[in-house]
């Protein structure tokens, strides 16, 4: 209809130019942000990607000077709609945001006022600002919550932030930040606190609502599966430079920029199996910003540098036009001859399973049947009687049943709140289980940890999310490893010492860690070291919650490299939780899906990610987002969040959010009255639902790579 | 075809108490005609146009030359923008024939595209839109053949040429009417066709009566094969 070509008609929304940021400390200036330049048209979204601490967040608020007390821009210029940003009184800024500008940040609720019903919060943007009638102000709202496909949002403005669940919020957030029909919106990471279901959502949303009302984004993550899933040009951002700028085709087809290459070698993909693939973390770390080396700031880690890369610092060029690159030989590198550096370990990991096809699996190590932990509902109402309980329970895992050959990973994988991490607590003994059996190399392991005996506790270890959470900070990283050495009797007293340099090579760390304190170590140090312990009494069980969720990708393929290191050459057995599929496939030789306390479908990796599919986990793998925006995804959605488990669907509980139940007669009615039944297809292949087999097997792949 | 789908949204805005000279320079900069001057919230005060830039000698023929120094730095984006009964905007519901007409009307080149209430700037729409609007109108930026039929004014006579070109399997990207220029008994009617050849869309066209060929062209001919377009 429209012959005028999207966004690039006129003048940038925004345009940067040469920006430095600088943070004022103790130590004098430190320069977070340096010579940082882009511009965004109206209609067009450019994602900056990096790591934490590069210096993406910086930029987002150097843009509307949120620096703090301490923060300043101290160099370049940043022009917004022709008319420079830099140097404006706090009064014109704070205009500027109220009537042009919106940011939506990673956590909704600090952005919404928690005593205030939403639809207030709302209205509020217009009234005040626009001194719009209250009741027209709220028809605006209305129509704007419908915009962003709230379901029922008549309701929704009428309760406060903490009724509704959190994907609301954050749509919430987004249609308050487009009710003033902002010429440019800023996103700092606004689906990562999101489940990869409603992230998928929000992230359609973005689409729709960037051609719709033409406006500029900024859009900032860590993720580059979200980061191709949403921007029209990409921006990779790295120690606070940006190295490389191009179109979000061009970048993941063609990076040029060494860092860029090897933070695309990092991430585990869904089509690699555990057994094809080992990942190349990027060796080193991220400079302190107060530390940078003389010349590329990358060149510490780069494995092409060579002495000019160390004698000056090079400048943002274009390579072509629309693609640019902070790299003297970006025009050399072939990324496609890249291998991977000798000390790097093993070229490939040989399949952990003891023999390919028709080899009997070795005895299950971990037996669980009809494992249920309940817990009882703090309020239970005299109306909550139901069936034959008294109270309420919130039944969190419910009747979970399945066994996990010595060696083997099993992967768990799931939304928020479909009890995962549950069933691990249960598991390890810091939840008593309500009922049902696991046993653990024929221990009956339903007895809390505290009641257990030392030799069961020393075989059954857990590798936390949050290593800082999980280490004394006032113990030294010796100490906590050797506290597991000395409990267990590992090994006589007086070779702990050696024995905990041995677990601190293993995890590739020195013995000059020995002495050092938690706050001294980076994030991937510290979960290397709760690696470490957790292996360190040498246990024939590791469970682990979300090991590297915390972590950024060049560290997380470190993690997961030394992970499987570990595991193979001890022979542990694992149980690994992640929301993350991508991540579950590389490490996992089995996979467990789990909804609402129950599993839904269990199997070999490669038979989960393949159909037949369980129509839930069909809908994750549609929402999973891929680093490469050639893939294409079916575009299946799930409606709605997770029921409560306090009470949760009749039948399949499922059906509430099904997409595919239309696939059976009358759609699906004996999804609501009946409990499906076990479906076997073939290999341990097991489904939890109603549908024929032959119907799921019907279905299209979801994942379609390109050829 | 609305004034909402044809508008440049987030327009280039400035307040009122800037400079004369921040305006000027914006408008080079930018490389626009027209900017609206709001206050807060996006509220409508004013437009500034490039002829409105242009000092009028009279104003300063009584001044000398460092008064008028003076008098130029004192002067503000209110002082010189067009305001109350000279100011035309346009809703973003309404239709391009109404901008058309109040643009032709009051013989200017853009509207702010304001909302009813608070009068809030969500676009705005110039001669350069209208012009495109016209461009698509007439299917120009597609390849294909360009024709124009002038036909007695009667029931009928469009959908003889229609069914012509669609009983053939042919595609028509645009189409529009126009009473013939000084020859009120006529209409010259204008389409653009596409997936054929100049030879048979000529047979075709030669065989209807009454109606009589007044151009045929190829515009944007298609590198390779008729179906390209």
């Amino acid at each position: 209809m429209h012959s005028r070509p999207p966004g690039k008609i006129g003048q940038p929304v925004i345009r940067v130019d040469q920006l430095g940021i600088a943070y004022e400390t103790r130590q004098g200036l430190v320069h977070a942000v340096r010579e940082v330049s882009f511009e965004i048209h109206r209609g067009e979204t450019l994602g900056l990607v990096g790591e934490s601490g590069c210096g993406k967040s910086t930029v987002a608020y150097g843009l509307v000077n949120y620096l703090g007390r301490n923060g300043r821009i101290v160099r370049g210029e940043i022009q917004f709609q022709g008319q420079s940003l830099v140097g404006r009184s706090e009064e014109e800024l704070r205009r500027l945001r109220g009537d042009q500008i919106s940011m939506v940040f990673q956590d909704p609720m600090t952005s919404l006022n928690p005593v205030m019903p939403v639809g207030e919060q709302m209205a509020e943007v217009l009234t005040v600002h626009r001194a719009m009638p209250k009741d027209e102000a709220r028809t605006r709202c209305l129509e704007m919550l419908r915009r962003v496909y709230m379901p029922d949002p008549a309701k929704v403005l009428e309760r406060y932030p903490h009724q509704i669940s959190g994907g609301q919020q954050q749509r919430v957030v987004i249609a308050m930040a487009l009710l003033n029909n902002p010429a440019l919106l800023v996103m700092d990471e606004p689906t990562t606190a999101l489940d990869v279901t409603v992230e998928a959502a929000v992230l359609d949303l973005i689409a729709d609502l960037r051609r719709d009302f033409d406006t500029a984004i900024l859009f900032i993550s860590h993720n580059l599966g979200v980061i191709a899933r949403v921007s029209n040009r990409v921006g990779v951002m790295y120690a606070g430079e940006l190295v490389e700028l191009a179109a979000v085709d061009e970048l993941f087809a063609d990076p040029r920029h060494p860092y860029t290459q090897g933070l695309l070698r990092c991430l585990p993909r869904l089509g690699r199996s555990k057994a094809s693939s080992l990942l190349h973390p990027i060796r080193g770390r991220v400079p302190a910003p107060d530390r940078l080396p003389p010349g590329c700031v990358f060149e510490p880690r780069c494995d092409y540098a060579r002495q000019a890369c160390r004698a000056e610092r090079p400048a943002l060029r274009a390579l072509r036009p629309g693609h640019h690159t902070r790299c003297l030989f970006s025009d050399e590198i072939d990324a496609a001859a890249w291998a991977p550096p000798a000390d790097e370990g093993r070229p490939a990991v040989a399949d952990s399973r003891p023999a390919a096809a028709g080899g009997d699996p070795p005895a299950p190590i971990l037996n669980v049947a009809g494992l249920k932990t309940y817990y009882r509902h703090p309020s239970a109402s005299p109306l909550g009687v139901l069936g034959l309980g008294q109270t309420d329970y919130v039944k969190a895992v419910d009747n979970v049943s399945f066994a996990v050959p010595k060696g083997r990973t099993l992967g768990i994988v799931g939304e928020s709140g479909c009890g995962k991490s549950t069933l691990i607590k249960t598991l390890i003994g810091l939840e008593s289980p309500s009922g049902g059996r696991a046993d653990f190399i024929g221990f009956d392991i339903n007895r809390r940890v505290s009641q257990r005996d030392l030799a069961i506790i020393r075989e059954l270890q857990m590798v936390f999310q949050n290593p800082d959470a999980t280490m004394n900070p006032s113990y030294t990283v010796g100490q906590q490893i050797e506290r597991p050495l000395r409990r267990f009797k590992i090994v006589p007293p007086a070779q702990v010492h050696a024995e905990v340099v041995r677990l601190l090579r293993a995890v590739k760390l020195d013995e000059h860690y020995y002495d050092r304190f938690p706050r001294q170590l980076s994030g991937g140090e510290k979960q290397r070291i709760g690696i470490a312990r957790a292996f360190a009494g040498r246990p024939d069980l590791v469970l682990c919650d979300e090991p590297v969720s915390a972590l950024d990708v060049s560290v997380q393929a470190a993690v997961l490299n030394l992970l499987m290191e570990i595991q193979r050459e001890q022979n542990t057995t694992m149980l690994f939780i992640s929301h993350d599929l991508s991540v579950v496939r590389f490490l996992s030789d089995d996979v467990a899906v789990m909804y609402l306390g129950q599993i839904v479908e269990i199997g070999p990796a490669e038979a989960i990610y393949a159909p037949p599919y369980h129509p839930y986990t069909e809908s994750l793998l549609a929402a999973v987002p891929i680093p490469d925006p050639t893939v294409e995804q079916e575009p299946i959605r799930l409606e709605g969040s997770v029921p409560s488990p306090l009470h949760p669907p009749s039948g399949c509980r499922f059906h509430t959010r099904c997409p595919r139940r239309n696939l059976l007669p009358a759609g699906g009615q004996i999804c609501e009255t009946t409990e499906p039944p076990w479906q076997e297809a073939g290999g341990g292949h097991r489904l939890y639902c109603h549908i024929p087999l032959e119907t799921l097997r019907g279905l299209a792949p979801v994942v379609k790579a390109q050829a | 075809m609305l004034v909402k789908d044809y508008m440049t949204r987030h327009p280039i805005l400035i307040e009122p108490r800037k400079h004369v000279t921040d305006a000027q320079r914006v408008m080079t900069e930018a490389g626009i005609r027209h900017l609206p001057v709001v206050g807060d919230g996006k509220r409508l005060l004013g437009l500034v146009t490039r002829q409105r830039l242009a000092i009028q000698p009279h104003q300063l023929a009584s001044l000398d030359v460092w008064e008028i120094t003076r008098y130029l730095a004192d002067l503000t984006v209110a002082d010189v923008m067009v305001k109350g009964p000279d100011l035309h905007t346009i809703s973003p519901d309404a239709t391009l024939e109404e901008a058309a007409d109040v643009m032709i009307r009051h013989k200017i080149s853009g509207l702010p595209v304001v909302e009813a209430p608070g009068n809030i700037v969500v676009g705005i729409l110039t001669e350069t839109d209208l012009l495109i609007e016209l461009q698509d109108l007439l299917g120009a930026v597609d390849a294909g053949w360009r024709v124009v039929m002038r036909v007695p004014d009667r029931p009928g006579e469009f959908r003889k040429l229609v069914r012509a070109i669609g009983d053939k399997g042919w595609g028509i990207m645009a189409m529009g009417s126009v009473r013939t220029p000084k020859d009120p008994k006529h209409w010259d009617l204008i389409l653009k066709v596409r997936w054929c050849g100049r030879e048979e869309l000529l047979d075709v066209l030669r065989g209807i009566p009454d109606q009589e060929i007044v151009d045929l062209r190829e515009t944007r001919p298609p590198a390779a094969g008729p179906a390209a377009g």
